[in-house]
């Protein structure tokens, strides 16, 4: 009988070096050479929420609240809240597990709709600036903070979790990115090219999650 | 050639060598040479033979300001040689030459240039009509720059790079990097962009000082450092500015070197604000034979030497309107060339220091005198005269340094749309009018002196900065008064021709117009500059207007005895020569791949573009498809149908936003049932169509075509924007996955891996049910009958969606299950004549026309149906086109798709048609006239490249293929 898998929309062209199975969903959780940054990770098997209602400011999804201003995010507990609009947010569960989706109507699963991808370190930044025209390192904006356009031309949520510290000029940082999932393999590949001259790498979950704790620290 | 290696203020490195390939033969450069300064180190003189006349041409700018050093460069033509460095291997070669640039057999059409006055195109080869098809082949033979091969592949990489910043600063001289660094004093995002390779501007060359004692070459490289120190700024270097926009908007180019990961990339800026530093070019001097090689401006010759370490000539003439003549005489007589005199245009007003300097050297110099011709073929003789004309005299010379004066370079403010207007003390157009948030700097304000140079360098930074909203606390003002307190802009030279008849003096090198055809221009009545620069061609070549920008409205103005100001004329972008590839970058192609791409391929699957989705079209090299349409009709296929768009909409108002855009009324849709319905525009004409169902209280799951799935969120959103209902929309699209299982076995292989009830009783045509696949997968299923069989259309999560694929093809290899392609259901539903929008529709199709009528339900009253009331007036026209089938009457010659339908006029067209072979008969639908849609009517179609044999169909009913709809129902 057909093995029951999940696949990710992402594939790399390399292979992992250690690979985890989670409610189906391979997990490449590291990868041989990820170098000293930059790094891509695909995060695609994270799950996303979306919710929209009228009264969306006065909701509290898994225990959080949600930003006051479109635009604005907030991390916290390893959940990523994104204000979109008056009516609309987008939550990623960034750590290993998430809650059951709440019983509320307006919760919508949107796992399965797009790709999820973190690319920070070293120039992160620089390489977004080869691919779009939003402003992932705006000094006025205090990350983490949400960015909605086109990203190589495909319409993308953007959230900028990190920038540099001190001037924003060197490049380094790092953002989460959502696409349609269609796009995973153009989306991919346009990154890796634009990433290749800055020694831009695939690398596994276990990377991101250290990021992750660095930021929450 | 033996170079000056030892000069400080050298860009070259003489240790680190370079070759070229010119002529056959190979030719040593080193790096930090141009194309055109390793050429001319090996003694190459003539670069490149003129548009019209085939006059000799030479370096004259070394800024790529005019055609004259375009060469053939790698097989890519027109290239500005002066502004591209050397690379190894290069080959280059002359263009616009029978012969060699040496000797040009085409230079005798310069003995004819009385023949072709101004305008010479439009009057002379248009009577009789006739005569101007032969004559442009053959002026097109003669004329022109280079051409390249239809077969060129450009190599190299292309980028593309979008930067923010608060402040952008444009040329990356002296004050450009005092802008920058003042800017960046308060943390702001500095974007430096020089168009040379390096940074320094005027002052890079010079070894003169700057008040203080310090060379103004060392003063721009302590400045450079300073840049370089400073992390806020980002400075890119050989990126000239190419186009400045409306709401400060930038746009530049960037040439890779050989350790850049590009090899050009396009850069466009979004900026605060602006600092244009971009300093002045030199305004040529107007005299006969003002272009022959041998005559270079007063930049290009200083360049030449302390730049590339290349005496510009032996025995030189200086014609000059500026003190930086004065400067550059006495820098390269020092250096070794000798001086045979210096005519200064001006009668007074030199530097006193610069005179004596020259005295000290024994040079020569004739006040109030001017170059009046120049003489062989490269220059060997000039002859001087006074501005009146009055007295002339001959100096033997290999080189000419000539320039009537300065004139600033204000492209980015005329193409920001700046108001320009003339400075009478400094000669210079200057804008009198600046957009928001730009602020000029530097030379081209008019100002000489370095110190004032770099003062009014900072001060524009601050204004720029304080534009941003940085709070300055009274460093402004003190940058005011800093500027205020050194010398201001400088006079200038106001000659603009010597006193010659201008037959031979050359207003625009790029189009061979002269101060002859301007005069002609404007006793013709083309008496602005506007009018000339076109009837003349004055600054319409590559060098986008950089020689006679300035120049030509000057001379207008004094040949008319114009009394209004003179203006410059316009400069669109792109401002320097761009290449087609950069700036279509590193052009990803971005397209959707459904989530079975890889095993659909690994299948055989041939791929189409399908809107923004990549499709298997067919999986054979039988592009007719009959096995997978025969497979379908006689068996059991599986067609991934991903591309469907796929949402939610939920909420207390969501059944009202269904009611508002669909045709139907949509309070009918019943859990566990699909609806089918159609969507209309104002117009009435159908847009899109797809089936609902209801998932729960306020909760629906619809879908729509491939093409509308982008835009029907905001479709609804804008038809339901003044009700204030609350409905929300999600977009599932990409999250679900589609398998079209289809034909008679349909059921036993999905009854395979679902343990569900498929029987017709418990799961009928038309019916929804959640079912579980392989013991835990989740699917939503539809009974449709699309392709005229048994089908179930299953909804799976994207993630999923391989593993339900390869469950079912298990499942399904006793019954011999294969693949379908988007040709086979193509086919397979044009046989039951069910229709696919926008193969059977176009913009002008109602919903009425193509026969889906029955889906409007017109006593819905709750909600304003989009379309209803367009729809109820098409309902009375009796002249509306009409769909109907049709048969050829030939069988084994169906019409192609898209062919018209005819007879004295064009009465409607095909929409698809193919031979069936279910039915054997080559059947299809077309959009008719309504007087043609009665069954058994003879059709006539024209076809492409029918060579005026037509081809005869008849209407017939609809649909060829099981017209009671008992197989999908089944």
């Amino acid at each position: 009988m057909a093995e029951i898998r999940r696949e990710s929309p992402v594939d790399f062209g390399v292979r992992s070096l250690e690979t985890e199975v989670r409610s189906d969903w391979p997990v490449a959780l590291a990868y041989d050479a990820e170098g000293d940054g930059p790094w891509v990770v695909d995060l695609s098997h994270k799950t996303r929420w979306d919710l929209q209602d009228g009264q969306v400011g006065e909701l509290t999804p898994a225990g959080q609240s949600v930003p006051a201003t479109p635009g604005m995010s907030v991390l916290a507990d390893g959940i990523l809240i994104n204000r979109m609009n008056r009516t609309q947010t987008s939550i990623y569960h960034l750590g290993s597990d998430a809650p059951d989706l709440p019983d509320h109507p307006g919760f919508t699963d949107v796992t399965e709709a797009t790709i999820f991808l973190a690319l920070f370190g070293p120039h992160a930044l620089h390489i977004a600036e080869k691919l779009s025209n939003l402003d992932l390192g705006d000094p006025n904006k205090e990350a983490p903070f949400l960015l909605q356009g086109p990203f190589c031309h495909v319409p993308c949520q953007i959230v900028t979790l990190e920038k540099d510290a001190e001037d924003g000029t060197n490049g380094a940082g790092g953002f989460v990115l959502t696409c349609s999932r269609g796009y995973a393999q153009s989306m991919v590949h346009a990154i890796l090219d634009a990433g290749a001259e800055f020694g831009l790498r695939p690398a596994g979950e276990q990377r991101f999650a250290q990021w992750l704790a660095a930021l929450s620290s | 050639m033996n170079r000056l290696n030892q000069l400080p203020t050298l860009r070259i490195d003489p240790a680190e060598k370079r070759t070229l390939s010119y002529r056959g033969k190979s030719l040593p450069g080193v790096a930090g040479d141009t194309v055109a300064t390793a050429l001319f180190a090996n003694g190459v003189r003539i670069f490149a033979r003129s548009l019209k006349y085939h006059r000799p041409r030479g370096l004259y700018s070394l800024d790529g300001e005019c055609a004259n050093t375009m060469m053939d460069v790698d097989s890519i033509p027109n290239v500005r040689t002066e502004n591209t460095l050397l690379k190894n291997g290069m080959v280059v070669k002359e263009q616009n030459v029978k012969g060699s640039a040496e000797f040009d057999w085409m230079g005798f059409i310069d003995k004819f240039d009385w023949m072709m006055p101004a305008g010479f195109y439009y009057h002379t080869m248009h009577k009789p009509a006739a005569v101007w098809p032969h004559a442009m082949k053959q002026i097109r033979k003669a004329a022109g720059l280079g051409e390249i091969s239809p077969d060129y592949v450009m190599r190299g990489r292309f980028d593309e790079l979008f930067l923010k910043a608060d402040v952008t600063v444009v040329g990356g001289g002296a004050a450009g990097m005092r802008a920058a660094l003042a800017a960046a004093e308060g943390g702001l995002r500095v974007v430096l962009l020089e168009a040379r390779p390096h940074l320094g501007g005027c002052f890079d060359y010079r070894v003169s000082d700057n008040g203080d004692g310090t060379p103004l070459y060392q003063r721009a490289r302590e400045l450079a450092e300073q840049v370089a120190a400073t992390t806020n700024i980002r400075v890119f270097t050989h990126a000239p500015l190419v186009g400045t926009y409306s709401n400060n908007l930038i746009t530049a180019h960037q040439v890779g070197s050989d350790s850049d990961s590009f090899t050009e990339r396009y850069i466009e800026i979004r900026s605060e604000s602006i600092v244009v530093a971009t300093g002045c070019i030199e305004r040529p001097l107007l005299f006969d034979n003002n272009e022959r090689p041998g005559v270079m401006q007063v930049g290009c010759a200083h360049r030449l030497a302390r730049t590339y370490g290349i005496l510009p000539g032996k025995q030189a003439v200086f014609a000059v309107g500026h003190d930086l003549g004065l400067e550059a005489a006495i820098d390269l007589f020092d250096l070794g060339l000798k001086i045979g005199c210096v005519a200064d245009i001006r009668e007074d007003g030199q530097n006193p220091d610069l005179l004596m300097a020259l005295a000290d050297r024994a040079i020569p110099v004739l006040k109030g005198w001017v170059a009046a011709k120049a003489h062989g073929k490269t220059v060997t003789k000039v002859t001087l005269t006074t501005v009146e004309g009055t007295v002339k005299r001959d100096f033997d010379c290999d080189l000419l340094v000539a320039s009537a004066g300065l004139t600033p370079v204000t492209g980015p403010f005329i193409m920001a749309q700046a108001k320009m207007g003339y400075d009478n003390h400094t000669g210079y157009f200057l804008p009198t009018e600046l957009p928001e948030r730009m602020f000029p700097a530097g030379r081209l304000t008019g100002v000489g002196d370095p110190r004032a140079i770099e003062a009014s360098g900072r001060l524009a930074g601050l204004q720029a900065a304080a534009a941003c909203g940085v709070s300055l606390n009274g460093e402004l003002d003190a940058a005011k008064a800093a500027t205020a307190a050194l010398p201001g802009p400088e006079r200038g030279c106001k000659l603009v021709t010597a006193p010659v008849k201008g037959r031979k003096s050359f207003i625009c090198f790029d189009e061979d117009a002269t101060i002859k055809s301007v005069k002609q221009a404007i006793d013709k009545g083309f008496d602005v500059p506007e009018l000339v620069k076109r009837f003349a061609g004055v600054g319409l070549g590559p060098g986008q207007g950089g020689i006679p920008g300035h120049n030509l409205p000057l001379f207008v103005a004094k040949y008319t005895a114009s009394s209004a100001t003179p203006k410059p004329t316009t400069l669109r972008p792109p401002l320097v020569p761009t290449f087609i590839a950069t700036y279509a970058g590193a052009h990803h192609h971005m397209f959707k791949r459904t989530p079975l791409h890889k095993s659909q391929k690994a299948a055989g699957g041939v791929f189409r573009n399908i809107g923004v989705w990549k499709r298997a079209r067919y999986f054979s090299d039988d592009f007719d498809c009959r096995e997978e349409i025969l497979n379908v009709r006689g068996n059991v296929g599986m067609l991934d149908g991903s591309t469907l768009g796929k949402f939610r909409i939920h909420g207390p108002d969501a059944l009202k936003a269904l009611q508002r855009v669909y045709v139907s009324d949509m309070s009918k849709v019943k859990e566990g049932r699909i609806k089918y319905s159609a969507m209309c525009n104002d117009d009435g004409c159908v847009i899109d169509d797809g089936v609902v169902v209801k998932r729960g209280e306020n909760d629906y799951y619809f879908t729509t075509s491939t093409g509308r799935a982008g835009a029907t969120v905001e479709w609804i959103r804008y038809h339901t924007r003044f009700d204030g209902w609350d409905f929300h929309l999600v977009n599932l699209t990409d999250a679900m996955g589609v398998i079209n299982l289809s034909g008679p076995n349909a059921r036993k292989v999905l009854a395979k891996v679902t343990d569900a009830d498929l029987s017709s009783e418990a799961f009928p045509f038309s019916g929804y049910r959640e079912i579980t696949v392989g013991g835990s997968i989740p699917a939503r299923a539809m009974r449709l009958g699309f392709v005229g069989e048994l089908s179930y259309e299953l909804h799976v999560a994207a993630s999923y969606m391989q593993a339900v694929w390869d469950l079912l093809e298990e499942a399904g290899a006793e019954f011999g299950i294969r693949n379908f392609g988007v040709e086979a259901q193509n086919v397979l539903r044009m046989e039951k004549c069910h229709i696919i929008l926008g193969q059977e529709s176009e913009q002008r199709t109602n919903l009425l026309d193509v026969g889906l009528g029955f889906l409007w339900d017109r006593t819905k009253s709750a909600c304003k149906t989009v379309g209803a009331v367009a729809l109820r007036q098409a309902e009375k026209d009796p002249n509306r086109f009409k769909l109907v089938g049709i048969r050829m009457e030939d069988d084994d010659r169906p019409a192609r798709d898209g062919a018209l339908i005819v007879d004295t006029k064009v009465r409607g067209y095909v929409a698809t048609m193919r031979k069936s072979f279910t039915t054997g008969e080559a059947v299809g639908m077309a959009l008719v006239e309504k007087p043609l849609s009665d069954i058994g009517t003879r059709l006539e179609i024209f076809e492409d490249e029918c060579n005026g044999v037509r081809l005869y169909a008849r209407v017939v009913k609809m649909p060829f293929y099981d017209p009671n709809g008992e197989r999908m129902k089944a």
